[in-house]
């Protein structure tokens, strides 16, 4: 079946699978694990909550943007566009999911009624940036990054958009907000991790002290302190602003891949490690990890989200998303 | 029809030539970029150096960490050639489900061709 075959099935009504849970352990309690599958060959990568408990996700082999209800595991495709390869997907302050467009090289927005798409196109000067990643600041406007090595701001109210080059070129790729509505982007091919001035539009670079690290991602936990996961060293490494100091820790195992983090509601820190292929949790406090390997081989989850109690991933390798249960059912 | 309006149609005809191929295949290649290098002398990037993979083994920079399935692909022996390429560029994660490079494949089979023959031109390193 092709894509537009596909996508003409999977428009005709809503897709429902069964939906696998399994306890991670006995000794693991509460983390409940559970896998959704979603369409074959999707790709099934970045994913968000929606405010109506539904999971937003993205399709970047088949340019669509996926909506499951977890509820009975049933899930919609909403067609990005010719050649769409949608990243990553945020919800904005509009409750409506924004998505990093690589394909037609614009920002999406999904209008969460009636699933109708509008494209905020970039400049045609930068026609090729690798859109990433995106954060919406207090103010509503949406930053995002382009792995090229480019970053952004756009005003979705007049759609003004501005486009910035990163300081050290190629590799700008996760992005995240703290509390304090401070905006910080990783670069993955350049080893490191940037502030941006929202009022300027320019970034500070800060060097983490790992060297060659590949800092793929970061997620701010609720005082502000930036999380990273290290791509070529296999850390999940913290920079404190307020005081400069940093620390890092290495995943456990051999030869780790830290891909994503995502640090929840109790501030415990959530990883992915490639090698291992598992979601990997870390407990600040105690400095302890656990491992939740997945229990299909090549899960390749790119990126976590999440919200209380629960922590989401797409299974990129098995079109399948993972939720983990973080604290026990009523 | 008139001679000039014969020529008009063969306009776009006469204009591809292989040198326009290679000008496309190095603009498709531009994304790329953001990971990858043909410059035999760059290194630490987050996906292997290019220069020189077509007649390369699978997953054979030896400097680079592959995901399992091209260390086993590299393992069975695989080769790139154009063919292989132009396959794999069309649904990579088709070809080695599991890959962990992330893209959606490339529709347009004359693009695909236009990339593969720019990355096996030793003059794009």
């Amino acid at each position: 079946m092709n894509r537009r075959q596909f996508l003409k099935t999977s428009a005709a009504g809503i897709l429902a699978t069964p939906a696998l849970a399994r306890l991670a352990g006995a000794q693991e309690s509460p983390f409940r694990v559970k896998y959704y599958p979603v369409a074959s060959g999707m790709g099934s990568r970045d994913v968000t909550p929606a405010p109506d408990g539904t999971m937003w996700f993205c399709g970047q082999r088949n340019g669509t943007l996926g909506r499951l209800d977890p509820q009975d595991g049933s899930f919609k495709l909403v067609d990005l566009g010719k050649g769409a390869a949608p990243h990553g997907v945020i919800i904005g302050p509009d409750g409506a999911p924004w998505v990093t467009e690589g394909g037609q090289n614009a920002i999406a927005r999904v209008d969460p009624g009636d699933h109708k798409v509008t494209l905020f196109r970039l400049p045609e000067k930068e026609a090729y940036p690798n859109l990433n990643t995106a954060v919406f600041d207090r103010g509503g406007i949406y930053w995002f990054t382009g792995q090229s090595g480019i970053y952004g701001r756009l005003d979705p109210k007049s759609g003004d958009m501005t486009v910035f080059k990163s300081p050290r070129g190629r590799g700008t790729y996760g992005m995240t907000i703290t509390p304090k509505g401070d905006i910080w982007y990783a670069s993955l091919a350049g080893n490191h991790i940037a502030k941006i001035d929202p009022t300027t539009g320019n970034a500070t670079v800060v060097d983490p002290p790992t060297p060659n690290q590949g800092a793929r991602r970061v997620w701010s936990d609720s005082k502000g302190r930036i999380w990273v996961s290290e791509w070529n060293s296999g850390n999940v490494s913290v920079h404190d602003p307020a005081d400069g100091s940093w620390k890092a820790w290495k995943l456990p195992g051999d030869n780790p891949r830290t891909y994503a983090v995502y640090v929840d509601d109790k501030d415990k820190v959530w990883l992915t490690d490639f090698s291992a292929n598992a979601i990997v949790r870390f407990d600040p406090v105690t400095e302890k990890f656990n491992a939740f390997p997945s229990d299909k081989a090549g899960a390749n989850v790119r990126q976590l989200d999440g919200k209380p109690g629960e922590v989401w991933g797409g299974e990129s390798g098995n079109n399948r998303l993972v939720m983990i249960q973080t604290v026990a059912p009523a | 029809m008139r001679l000039s309006a014969w020529l008009l149609l063969l306009l776009p005809l006469l204009a591809y030539s292989p040198a326009s191929a290679m000008e496309d295949g190095a603009l498709l290649f531009t994304p790329c970029r953001a990971c990858h290098s043909l410059d035999p002398n760059e290194r630490g990037l987050p996906g292997p150096n290019l220069g020189g993979v077509i007649g390369r083994a699978v997953g054979g920079d030896p400097a680079f960490d592959y995901s399992p399935v091209l260390r086993k692909a590299r393992d069975d022996g695989l080769r790139w050639d154009a063919q292989r390429l132009e396959i794999f560029l069309a649904d990579p994660a088709e070809m080695f489900p599991g890959l962990w490079m992330s893209m959606r494949g490339i529709e347009d089979a004359s693009e695909r061709k236009a990339l593969a023959r720019f990355l096996a031109d030793p003059k794009a390193r």
